[in-house]
């Protein structure tokens, strides 16, 4: 009788395995990004583990189109954009702005080996950007504000990672459209900042994290654990900013300290936005319904 | 409920298991294709992705043909990519395509946006597709990719997956069923079935179990059967042996002269079967106790096996009659040299302690078929011979014969009539007259027994006196005929018969039987015994004459006279004379007859002589002539019995006799 009872537990335990091996956890809810002075609460949040405990994968990608395009494969639940990005995907993937991050402040801007006046005044100008990001709005308006004509431009469409790289003969005039961090080492190489968010008042850039609205809708309480990580994560590093850069200097190309705090100078959080806010960029098509407060 | 066969059992149990064993497999297979099949679908997913960004990079308007031999590379290398196609949507041209023969055959392939790649079936989807977004300035324009999944080879990998784990579940499903079967059957099945066999059929034991429970069955069953098997083997011997001698008993005798019988019909076998009798052996118990006798009974067979051959068979019948069996007779040779071994052996004295004895056996020998075609016959036939070897004197054999079978088949009717005869009244008594020499006057008379057969008549006394006496019939007949003298001394009491003395005659073995003189005693209560004679032989009053001595003493006190009869013709022993008080002689019949002779008139002389001295009468009988009455009268001899006066007549005869007063 023994045998027999032991049998069976053998039998009944291969058969409840073999029903419940596939049984997982519920799916992470996965971020895409990049690195971007104004995601650092996230990188924080993902150092200090918020993100693990809370079933939340973050992955860093090179640049703006890189994070969209493993989201627009259905690698990734979320995705970080500018409102470039956010206008891009909106209708092809229901896309809603759920957490505002920041706004830039001087963070995006146009760097050249050359003057502004050396720029006016040359025949070509090479010009380095992401073609399908902010970066074109960007250029744009530094094309209008400087009146130069679009076909003195000569376009190369490359990632932040690429141009950061790129090794440029000396008599060519180039500009560059990049972003903190990607700016610190072309400044290194010589690269004068001829503009920037701060002081091109025509755009602003809005940087939000976005998601379906099915995975609104389904995984809300999740996100608002996700709202409640980047509160703490913008409290904590702002507060403790050597701390904070000890943890994400990584994230954004190994920055020093001096560079970091300029660098978190260059936006400005908007993860708690003022209804004023909420009213400007609601032009732009953020539906303040969605936003988390 | 019904039942199964322990083999149809295990193979539903089997089947129960490879029932869950395949749940349980199709389940790991389940999720090895889901495995898989994510694999595949990643490696789909980033090759897919991989174009789309080589092409987002590095696809410019008019550079295709710069990149076209990376591209080919890239889906050459790629087994799970058929095909890339790249069109201008706008102006309807492929711009690319790897397969560049075949790209008709692609019309009619539906295409998934590469959205949906990570929700699709890879394996239900043959193409993806997205678009390329390239710029001419600012200004956007889109090539369309399609990426064409390589579906025959997905498939494959699909199938020999399918067939990978089909071929491994049967041959596990066989190798395990196979296995489990096999120590089932070994262990289980195999042993089950010997012990089933061995249940039923008691023989072949098996070997030692691997499994316990079944090697206690087995243990069990095996002592059991031994058991059984010893208390069988005791049950046999105790109904086929004996138990005293170890011998074959009746019983298993029987069986063997039927068996022989059997043989004997078909081949023309002859047996020789011998029936032997311990010569006086109720003397030996008698005198020395049973226990004495089981000893010799214990001897004597042991001598009998010993005097045999391997194939003889020796059995005890009982008592002290054993029979031999000696099969496949060729001459009775072979009978004599048995015998001859017997009487030799038990010819050697027996010594027990330090008592000696000495066996003889009287042994009768029937032939098959000559003596009897069945065992019953022979053994009768033989016990018949055996009885004639007695009766020659016993330590002596006889074979039986035809005349030998009737003179004891007269003997029985005999033995029979006189048995029937007592209770039916066949005998009577017939008086013979005693008569005074001098007087001429009938003064007593001798009482005979007659018997009448209804079917033959009178039966002459000598055919069956001996046999009464030899069957022991001739106690009732001596008591029925003192029963009758006295009946009748009572009827001619008071009567003209009154003075008549009548005599009796008994026998040995009825004066030697205990209750003689008790039954004597009661049945001449109520008579006047002095009427009575009792006429004894010489043979009554060998061995243990004391003891004889004190009945004749007693049948004295009761006043009952006594008759020496045919004296002259046994021992004549002076000193019976002397010390027995004998109230008269009977000259027998022979001296009678020879009177002519000078001798026997002397002996005659002699006797009567004495029998003056003793005073003691003395009656003459056989007497048949005047001449013997004369010689008699002259010699003073005092009565005579005889034909000459009359032969024994029925009383009623006798009664007319008397009063007539007449001899002759």
């Amino acid at each position: 009788m023994r045998y027999f009872v032991a049998l069976a537990i053998i039998l009944f335990s291969l058969l409840l395995s073999s029903c419940t091996h596939e049984k997982q956890t519920e799916k992470p809810l996965t971020i895409s990004t990049n690195s971007w002075i104004g995601y650092t609460p996230l990188f924080y949040a993902q150092e200090k583990g918020y993100l693990k405990e809370n079933n939340i994968k973050l992955v860093v990608n090179v640049s703006l189109a890189e994070a969209a395009e493993l989201y627009s494969v259905g690698k990734a639940d979320m995705l970080t954009t500018t409102q470039h990005e956010y206008y891009a995907f909106k209708k092809e993937f229901d896309l809603v702005p759920v957490i505002l991050l920041d706004r830039s402040n001087g963070g995006d801007m146009i760097l050249s080996n050359k003057s502004i006046d050396e720029l006016l005044q040359a025949e070509e100008i090479t010009a380095y950007l992401e073609i399908d990001s902010i970066n074109a709005e960007i250029l744009k308006d530094f094309l209008k504000l400087y009146n130069i004509p679009l076909s003195k431009l000569h376009m190369i469409n490359k990632d932040q990672a690429q141009i950061e790289d790129i090794q440029l003969p000396k008599d060519q005039t180039v500009l560059i459209v990049t972003y903190v961090p990607y700016n610190i080492a072309l400044q290194k190489r010589g690269f004068q900042v001829l503009a920037s968010t701060k002081d091109i008042n025509s755009i602003i850039v809005i940087d939000s994290l976005c998601c379906s609205k099915n995975l609104y809708e389904t995984r809300f309480t999740d996100l608002k654990k996700l709202k409640k990580i980047i509160d703490r994560s913008v409290d904590e590093l702002m507060q403790d900013k050597k701390a904070s850069y000890l943890l994400v200097k990584k994230y954004l190309g190994d920055l020093n300290y001096k560079e970091y705090i300029e660098s978190l100078e260059t936006i400005a959080w908007i993860n708690k936005p003022s209804k004023e806010l909420l009213e400007r960029i609601k032009p732009l098509g953020y539906e303040s319904r969605y936003i988390l407060p | 409920m019904k039942n199964i066969s322990i083999k149809f059992f295990i193979v539903l149990i089997l089947l129960t298991f490879m029932g869950i064993f395949g749940f349980i497999f199709n389940e790991f297979f389940q999720e090895a294709k889901h495995s898989t099949q994510k694999l595949l679908e990643e490696n789909i997913q980033a090759t897919v992705l991989n174009i789309k960004h080589f092409l987002d990079k590095n696809l410019k308007k008019d550079n295709i043909n710069q990149i076209t031999a990376y591209l080919d590379n890239n889906i050459h290398g790629n087994e799970l990519i058929k095909d890339l196609h790249i069109v201008d949507k706008k102006h309807k041209q492929v711009i690319y395509a790897t397969d560049r023969d075949t790209i008709v055959q692609h019309i009619n392939t539906q295409c998934v946006p590469i959205s949906k790649i990570i929700n699709s079936d890879i394996y239900e989807q043959q193409c993806y597709t997205f678009s390329i977004k390239l710029f001419d300035k600012f200004n956007p324009f889109y090539y369309q990719s399609y990426v064409y999944l390589n579906k025959e080879y997905l498939d494959s990998l699909l199938q020999n997956q399918i067939d990978k784990y089909r071929i491994l579940f049967v041959s596990y499903g066989l190798f395990f069923i196979l296995f489990i079967w096999i120590l089932l059957k070994k262990f289980l099945v195999n042993p089950l079935e010997q012990l089933r066999q061995f249940a039923y059929y008691q023989t072949n034991t098996p070997k030692e179990f691997f499994i316990q429970e079944l090697e206690s069955i087995r243990y069990s069953l095996s002592l059991t059967f031994k058991r059984l098997q010893k208390e069988q083997e005791e049950l046999f011997k105790l109904s086929t042996k004996d138990s005293l001698s170890g011998l074959y008993n009746r019983l298993s005798l029987m069986e063997k002269i039927e068996w022989l019988i059997a043989k004997g019909e078909r081949s023309d076998d002859k047996f020789a079967l011998l029936f032997l009798d311990l010569d006086d052996f109720k003397n030996i118990n008698d005198t020395q106790g049973h226990e004495f006798g089981d000893k010799i009974l214990r001897h004597v067979s042991q001598i009998l096996l010993d005097c045999v051959r391997e194939n003889d068979i020796v059995s005890r019948l009982g008592g002290d009659e054993f029979v031999i069996i000696l099969p496949e007779l060729k001459d009775n040779k072979t009978i004599l040299e048995v015998l001859k071994r017997i009487q030799t052996k038990l010819s050697e004295p027996i010594l027990f302690g330090t008592h000696s004895y000495a066996v003889t056996v009287s042994i009768g020998i029937t032939i098959y078929p000559k003596d009897g075609r069945d065992a019953t016959t022979l053994l009768k036939h033989a016990d018949i011979a055996m009885y004639k070897a007695k009766a020659l004197g016993k330590n002596n054999f006889h074979f039986f014969t035809e005349n030998l079978n009737e003179e004891i088949q007269n003997k029985i009717h005999t033995q029979q009539l006189i048995e029937k005869g007592l209770k039916k009244g066949y005998f009577k008594l017939f008086y013979q007259p005693k008569v005074d020499i001098k007087t001429d006057k009938i003064v007593a008379c001798e009482a005979l027994i007659r018997l009448f057969d209804p079917q033959k008549g009178m039966i002459p006394p000598n055919e069956f006196i001996s046999i009464a006496e030899e069957s022991g019939l001739i106690i009732p007949l001596g008591e029925w005929i003192i029963q009758e003298a006295v009946k009748q001394l009572k009827e001619w009491k008071n009567t003209p018969f009154d003075n008549i003395k009548l005599s009796i005659n008994v026998s040995g073995t009825q004066f030697q039987n205990p209750h003689f003189l008790t039954s004597l005693q009661k049945v001449v209560s109520d008579i006047d015994t002095s009427k009575l004679d009792i006429e004894l032989t010489e043979s009554v009053l060998i061995n243990d004459f004391d003891a004889k001595f004190e009945k004749i003493n007693t049948i004295k006190k009761m006043g009952i006279s006594l008759s020496l009869d045919d004296f002259g013709t046994g021992y004549s022993s002076l000193s019976y004379l002397k010390r027995i008080p004998f109230d008269t002689l009977k000259i027998d019949k022979s001296f009678i007859d020879d009177l002519e002779k000078e001798q026997d008139k002397s002996f005659v002389n002699m006797i009567i002589g004495i029998a003056d001295d003793l005073n003691m009468e003395v009656v003459a009988e056989g007497v048949e002539s005047q001449k013997q009455l004369d010689y008699l009268a002259s010699i003073g001899c005092e009565q005579y019995q005889g034909y000459y006066c009359s032969k024994p007549l029925p009383v009623e005869e006798f009664e007319k006799l008397f009063l007539s007063r007449k001899c002759h």
